[in-house]
């Protein structure tokens, strides 16, 4: 869509959301009218602030945010490394594949209990859980950009006389960032989900558990508050992943953004 | 003059089109074109990329408006799309959904012509353009070449009096392209309409046309007009031919 | 050099061999693992042995976990929650995505509101609907759809967006109307994508409602799945996600089939961006 159309229409995208906050405050204070039961959005900042101290919140959002980068890290390690050594030797590949394979189609929430069972209730069942989030999504990528390489650019790099090793530093997986760029898109997007999961079902601290724990005392308002903390938090950091980490990065190549 | 003469004639008065800077990147595309297609004359308009040719054609076939001017068609104003205009696009115009002899019909279907009938007109077609035996299959499973040759059935479909071809073996390879082109003469020869085409091979031109404008950019515009004076069909290697190319070659810069 | 081989390789397609080295490896995995087991390496509470989990795999269809409540009622727990959440949101989603989709100003409106609405975890809202309606049906239901609600709008909205216009000029040519081009051209073109979306949608639905069950529902694969844990029957667990493994994989393999069926012309449109 040409720039300048899109210029003139930038009051349009906050026409959604002041509708939707119009909306919302409306059938709170004339529709259903308990704040109890479904405060508006005045409620809800009022309630948040007064019941969630500061210092509280941001407890509660650093040990999510650690928890994700943790997992994410470790899953995006092993992701690359296996998915470029099951690229590079096909045979080794196969078998590295299989079992990968068959635990794939097993969601990773699904894995909880048996998280659970193995490391116990602490930080490491929930790490691991997002590790297996990121895991998947970018070790498939990985595989998928090594072995789709064009083999042109292997031939011209080998008349160009380079040797092995080199081959795979600086062309073979310099060929594939975008690849892994697509994986870690997912998976991060997979991995803000899974702490929150996670932290609902088993956990006594982080965002997830905040509203866990807001639902015992019923207090709606700050169920709300979190909910939408989550999707901004999540909208922030995708934002940030691409414009400042992807595009600056990969400047030489098109990537699909949600913006 | 009676209406038959007037039949399939196109007339295109001083028209000029400014594009809206907010829509797209053009400005002036083209400006006070002024030529007459003779009924049932193979014309081309050649000429290079973002010359305004395909402009020119969609305001023809009545996608565009112009700015200013008009065109006639046997004296009456263009100002949308009509039966009475058939269009070839270059690549991928083909409903991916539908069979290529479903693709055929799309036309008649949309005016209520009965399932018979219409199956009949487009098996009939499908022989026109040489491709008994793929009527049912999917535009996908078809090659470049046989997408357009459908296409080009398709356009025909309805029996329009002009015929709107927008560089159609545009993305076809050199083999094939070449192909379709004594293809295109040899249904031509068959069913006789007018035919504008675009193009901005200066061989394509010459090996198909009656007559060739040639237009040139900034603002687009006929530069100048050739007659083709030699019989058909035509070799691409003869002396002649090569004059037409040397000439128009040097007009189109 | 391994890379070239292997591309060439992968060109050629599946070969023989690589099924193979497929089976012998998770043979080999399979006695490791029950070697481990039998000599005590590994706590059963921890890791069952294969052969334990074959035969808890064939009791919980017989007799149930918890008692009386196979495998099969779990599944139907589970697959009706999804059947009434997913229809829910195609029923809603795709009329609306083909209407916002059509209308330019509609879109950049709804555009921001979507994209937050989608980033925000559906499994947040849990605590939210158990807090309205209680644990139960209509909680896991509704977070199934608002899940799949999203995915499919916003592929629909995509699908009606990236509409080529020559389809749309070549139904001009022939004198179209608008409700023509809409019904005859328009959306046979979006179909594709809407059913991308409809993929994607019923992938999220199914894990939405595993996540739900975990929380708090006494029959479904879910439940199955952290009943089981409480009471320490790993290998109950352990059967439990291979059924749930293999029901993922039963609706990605139907869903393609069905594509297939259903689509039979759109083979490769629909094709990743590089």
């Amino acid at each position: 869509m040409n720039h300048r159309k899109f210029q003139r229409t930038l009051w349009a995208s906050w026409l959604g959301f002041i509708i939707v906050l119009v909306i919302w405050q409306v059938v709170a204070s004339v529709g259903i009218r308990d704040p109890l039961v479904f405060p508006g959005p005045a409620s809800v900042v009022e309630a948040a602030i007064k019941n969630v101290p500061l210092t509280r919140l941001l407890e509660h959002i650093g040990i999510s945010l650690l928890r994700v980068i943790m997992g994410f890290s470790l899953g995006a390690a092993v992701g690359i490394t296996v998915g470029i050594v099951s690229g590079w030797y096909q045979k080794l590949g196969n078998v590295l594949r299989t079992p990968i394979e068959i635990l794939r189609p097993i969601p990773p929430l699904g894995w909880i209990p048996l998280a659970i069972i193995w490391l116990g209730l602490g930080e490491s069942s929930k790490v691991f859980i997002i590790f297996l989030g990121a895991f998947f999504p970018i070790f498939t990528n990985t595989f998928k950009g090594m072995v789709a390489i064009d083999p042109n650019i292997v031939r011209a790099a080998q008349t160009l006389g380079i040797q092995k090793n080199r081959l795979l530093f600086k062309v073979i997986f310099p060929a594939t960032l975008p690849d892994i760029a697509t994986g870690f898109r997912v998976g991060w997007s997979y991995s803000f989900g899974l702490v929150v999961a996670a932290e609902l079902i088993a956990a006594s601290s982080g965002l997830g558990y905040m509203i866990m724990h807001a639902r015992e005392l019923s207090m709606i308002s700050v169920i709300m508050y979190g909910i939408i903390l989550i999707g901004a938090i999540n909208l922030i950091t995708d934002y940030l992943i691409q414009e400042v980490f992807l595009k600056r990065r990969l400047k030489w190549h098109y990537i699909e953004t949600a913006f | 003059m009676t209406d038959d003469d007037a039949r399939g004639k196109v007339e295109v008065k001083n028209v000029s089109k400014q594009f809206d800077i907010e829509d797209s990147d053009q400005g002036l595309a083209i400006k006070d074109v002024n030529f007459t297609v003779q009924p049932n004359e193979f014309l081309t308009i050649v000429g290079r990329s973002g010359c305004g040719k395909s402009t020119m054609l969609n305001i023809i076939a009545g996608l565009l408006n112009p700015t200013e001017g008009e065109v006639l068609i046997h004296g009456k104003p263009v100002t949308e799309p009509g039966l009475d205009r058939g269009m070839v696009f270059q690549s991928a115009s083909l409903f991916p959904w539908l069979r290529a002899i479903e693709n055929i019909e799309f036309g008649p279907r949309n005016i209520g012509m009965p399932k018979d009938k219409r199956r009949e007109l487009a098996r009939d077609l499908i022989k026109l353009v040489g491709l008994e035996g793929f009527e049912n299959k999917w535009p996908r499973e078809l090659s470049g070449g046989m997408q357009q040759r459908v296409a080009i059935a398709r356009a025909m479909a309805m029996d329009p009096e002009i015929l709107l071809m927008d560089e159609p073996f545009g993305a076809l390879d050199q083999l094939t392209r070449e192909d379709m082109q004594r293809e295109l003469l040899r249904i031509w020869e068959n069913r006789r309409k007018t035919v504008i085409f675009v193009t901005h091979s200066i061989l394509e031109a010459i090996y198909l046309s009656d007559r060739v404008l040639v237009f040139c950019p900034h603002p687009g515009n006929v530069r100048k007009e050739f007659e083709i004076d030699l019989p058909r069909p035509r070799q691409k290697s003869s002396t002649e031919y090569m004059a037409y190319y040397e000439e128009i070659y040097e007009n189109i810069s | 050099m391994d890379t070239i081989a292997a591309i060439e390789e992968e060109k050629k397609g599946f070969q023989l061999s690589d099924r193979w080295i497929q089976i012998i490896t998770t043979v080999a995995i399979i006695g490791i693992w029950e070697l481990l087991s039998r000599s005590g390496l590994i706590k059963p509470v921890h890791l069952p042995s294969p052969t334990r989990v074959a035969s808890t795999f064939f009791y919980i269809m017989r007799e149930g976990y918890p008692q009386d409540i196979t495998i099969f009622i779990h599944i139907k727990a589970t697959v009706w929650r999804i059947i009434q959440g997913y229809l829910l949101a195609v029923v809603t989603a795709i009329p609306i995505g083909l209407v916002v989709g059509s209308h330019f100003m509609l879109e950049r409106v709804a555009n921001p509101v979507v994209t937050f609405a989608r980033s925000i975890a559906t499994i947040s809202l849990l605590p939210l609907a158990i807090a309205w309606f209680g644990i139960g049906e209509l909680s896991s239901i509704l977070l199934i759809t608002y899940g799949a609600f999203w995915a499919i709008l916003t592929n629909t909205i995509q699908g009606v967006k990236q509409v080529d216009v020559t389809y749309i000029n070549v139904a001009h040519m022939f004198g179209a109307n608008q409700r023509h081009i809409f019904f005859r051209v328009v959306l046979p073109a979006t179909l594709p994508r809407v059913f991308a979306g409809m993929k994607i949608g019923l992938g999220v639905s199914f894990m939405v409602i595993i996540a739900a069950e975990l929380v708090g529902t006494v029959e479904g694969l879910g439940a199955l799945i952290q009943q089981s844990r409480l009471y320490y029957r790993t290998d109950i667990t352990i059967v439990g996600m291979i059924f749930i493994g293999l029901f993922g994989l039963i609706i990605s393999f139907g869903l393609d089939r069905l594509e297939r069926v259903m689509l039979p012309w759109a083979v490769g449109l629909e094709e990743v961006k590089r």
